[in-house]
């Protein structure tokens, strides 16, 4: 995937990396004098290298992630994301410049890809079958992702679920996890095996380490699935497990609020989304404890052999 | 020529674009926000289908940013419907939202910031008054900028509609009170055409296509204003099938004040994104250029200002900054410009630093 010996276009000195990889529906090119960098993505995407196309065909994004000037160099090190010929976010700490890509792709999805309803969600897949995990404050939806596809999960994504206008499918998105804070080491605990990332601490979001998403969701990452149940998950210290029928007209309410794009769409993110939760039953699910929780998505989704 | 503008002159020039020239065009088209725009030029031709079909996709997909906004403009009108009505003030609808009005192809795909208008000036305190006390505020409410806009400029201070969070910007006549150029507004008036089922009225085409030339190439900074040169290339390309229309068009910049506009406008319209401009009427517009050598470097200046380079170079940077001195230079006499710029520098020396907006997942 890294060219050796290409320069990236536009570098000023001969040292860089230049990167080609798919990452669900997009190719993203990423120009970066930062070898660390090159080496992460690599790490978290190396199995969808995009082998298909040749350097000259257009890439989705084309991003660039590099030093600040000399003299602020000096003082204080800093790295800049660069989507195209724009700068959208504030300048990160040298040290957290993988953090800083991650989240910069994120805003390029988020401010293009509107071919999609973006929902604001983790999700995974089982037997062609997605179920959709909303994001809410405090729900605990990046762990909750990352236990289930511990558990044999498919991962399609923990941030977008984008939902095709057309088809009214679920497309994969397998991103790094940025998982925060404490759900670090519960992550770990509860997955030994988790490949998880280093540890960027003190970032604007706390500490945050990447899991690695698995090859087998990066090989099948062009697979859409059928988009089956909607759970909104909230994490509650040493509560038991509490399931409750949601009506679709506040899962409708929640989930406009809370999709990327759902008002820019208009029309077609209205028709997106009432066909969304017509077909879905939804739940929302209170628990304090990763094991009772799967166990119970797995009786409730019929996906535990029962 | 750059890739973009040979394309949004001439749409079936895709069927020769290699897969490199694919990514120079949509790179160009990005960072100039032309997707919407261009995406519609190729439907209209049939050329969609022999798109890449990422690249379709792609560029099809930033059509809902011009569509949300339109609609917050139809929104936005009814209101001002309601709250003008007791002032018995007619309104003419300027720029997008007038194209969009008029159904005109330019309107497709085309996102805008602020919805702008036309009233007579005895109506405006009138008209203000009403729109305060019906849902719009002032947006900027510092002392000088407000006696700035009533002073010196061609529109009220601009105003928020708070509902639909868009800005109305209120004109009484073209260009600045300050301007070198002065165009009045009687004409404009005389010439104004109403709109079917609708109480608003627009400029007549001829002057709907001078105006935007006098934004572009007087009142403007040129350089970012492709999207503006494309807005008069469509113009001239869908108006100038009219009959009369060319000799109009000449006849009507005279009586404008704005040649000169008119001459830059047809020149670069022509030479960067292919317009057909009939010879006799460029020959007339000729005898408007600037002498000689100002005139083939502003000429040089605007071309170097206007055509999308990527990665960007230097000399587009020069001639861009040459054409902001330039278009504050014809905005108002010397004394009253450097006084505004010594308060405006000082003001920005005395502000907190802005924080930059980092928004995003």
């Amino acid at each position: 995937m890294t060219r050796p010996g290409q320069r990236p276009r536009g570098a000023a000195f001969g040292r860089g990396h230049l990167l080609r990889y798919l990452n669900g529906p997009f190719s993203i090119q990423l120009s970066t004098p930062l070898a660390d960098v090159a080496r992460l993505v690599t790490w978290s995407y190396g199995a969808a290298m995009d082998d298909s196309s040749t350097d000259d065909s257009p890439a989705h994004f084309n991003v660039t992630l590099r030093h600040r000037s000399l003299p602020r160099r000096l003082l204080a090190p800093q790295v800049m994301f660069q989507a195209e010929d724009s700068r959208p976010l504030a300048p990160f700490p040298r040290d957290h410049a993988f953090a800083l890509l991650e989240w910069g792709v994120n805003w390029c999805i988020a401010t293009r890809a509107h071919q999609y309803l973006m929902l604001h969600a983790g999700a995974v897949e089982r037997d062609g079958r997605a179920l959709i995990l909303p994001a809410m404050p405090g729900s605990g939806k990046s762990t909750l992702t990352a236990a289930l596809i511990a558990r044999g999960w498919r991962l399609l994504s923990d941030e977008f679920g984008l939902l095709d206008h057309q088809s009214g499918r679920l497309h994969p998105l397998p991103r790094a996890i940025p998982l925060k804070n404490r759900s670090i080491d519960v992550i770990r605990r509860f997955w030994p095996d988790a490949d998880i990332g280093p540890v960027f601490t003190r970032t604007r979001k706390g500490d945050v380490a990447h899991l690695r998403p698995p090859a087998a969701s990066l090989i099948r990452q062009a697979e859409p699935a059928d988009p089956a149940w909607i759970l909104f998950p909230q994490y509650v210290s040493g509560s038991p497990v509490q399931i409750g029928r949601q009506p679709q007209s506040q899962v409708f309410t929640r989930l406009s609020q809370n999709a990327f794009n759902y008002n820019l769409l208009g029309a077609v993110g209205f028709r997106s989304l009432s066909a969304l939760v017509r077909d879905c039953p939804c739940w929302s699910i209170r628990y304090g404890d990763l094991d009772a929780v799967i166990a119970a998505i797995g009786r409730l989704t019929g996906t535990d052999g029962s | 020529m750059s890739t973009l503008c040979t394309v949004l002159g001439h749409p079936e020039r895709i069927r020769a674009l290699s897969p490199a020239g694919w990514d120079l065009l949509l790179r160009e088209a990005r960072s100039q926000q032309l997707c919407a725009r261009l995406s519609h030029l190729l439907e209209q031709r049939g050329l969609l289908p022999e798109c890449p079909p990422q690249a379709a996709t792609e560029l099809c997909a930033q059509r809902f940013f011009a569509e949300h906004t339109q609609a917050r403009v139809r929104l936005c009108l009814r209101k001002l419907r309601r709250a003008l009505a007791p002032t018995e003030t007619p309104v003419v609808l300027l720029k997008g939202a007038a194209y969009a009005a008029r159904g005109l192809a330019v309107a497709r795909g085309r996102d805008f910031a602020d919805l702008d208008i036309l009233l007579p000036v005895d109506k405006l305190e009138a008209a203000e008054t009403r729109l305060c006390a019906s849902g719009w505020t002032a947006r900027k409410t510092d002392p000088y900028d407000q006696r700035y806009y009533r002073r010196w400029m061609h529109e009220l201070p601009p105003l928020v509609h708070t509902a639909t969070g868009l800005e109305l910007d209120v004109h009484h006549r073209l260009l600045p009170r300050t301007s070198r150029l002065k165009p009045p507004a009687a004409p404009l008036w005389r010439e104004s055409v109403p709109l079917a089922l609708s109480p608003y009225r627009t400029l007549s085409p001829r002057h709907m296509v001078l105006h935007s030339m006098a934004q572009l190439f007087h009142d403007g900074e040129v350089a970012g204003g492709l999207d503006n040169l494309l807005d008069i290339h469509q113009l001239l390309t869908e108006l100038g099938i009219e009959e009369g229309f060319w000799p109009g068009l000449l006849e009507a910049a005279e009586g404008l004040h704005l040649e000169r506009p008119l001459y830059y406008g047809l020149e670069m319209s022509r030479s960067l994104l292919g317009t057909a401009v009939p010879s006799d009427t460029l020959a007339e517009a000729r005898r408007f250029r600037p002498p000689a050598l100002t005139g083939s470097l502003m000429c040089a200046l605007m071309r170097n200002a206007l055509e999308p380079r990527y990665p960007r170079r230097r000399p587009a940077h020069v001639s861009a900054w040459l054409l902001y001195l330039r278009s504050h230079w014809l905005r108002m006499p010397p004394a009253l410009l450097a006084s505004h710029l010594t308060r405006k520098a000082v003001a920005t020396l005395l502000a907190p630093a802005s924080v930059q907006d980092t928004r995003g997942p």
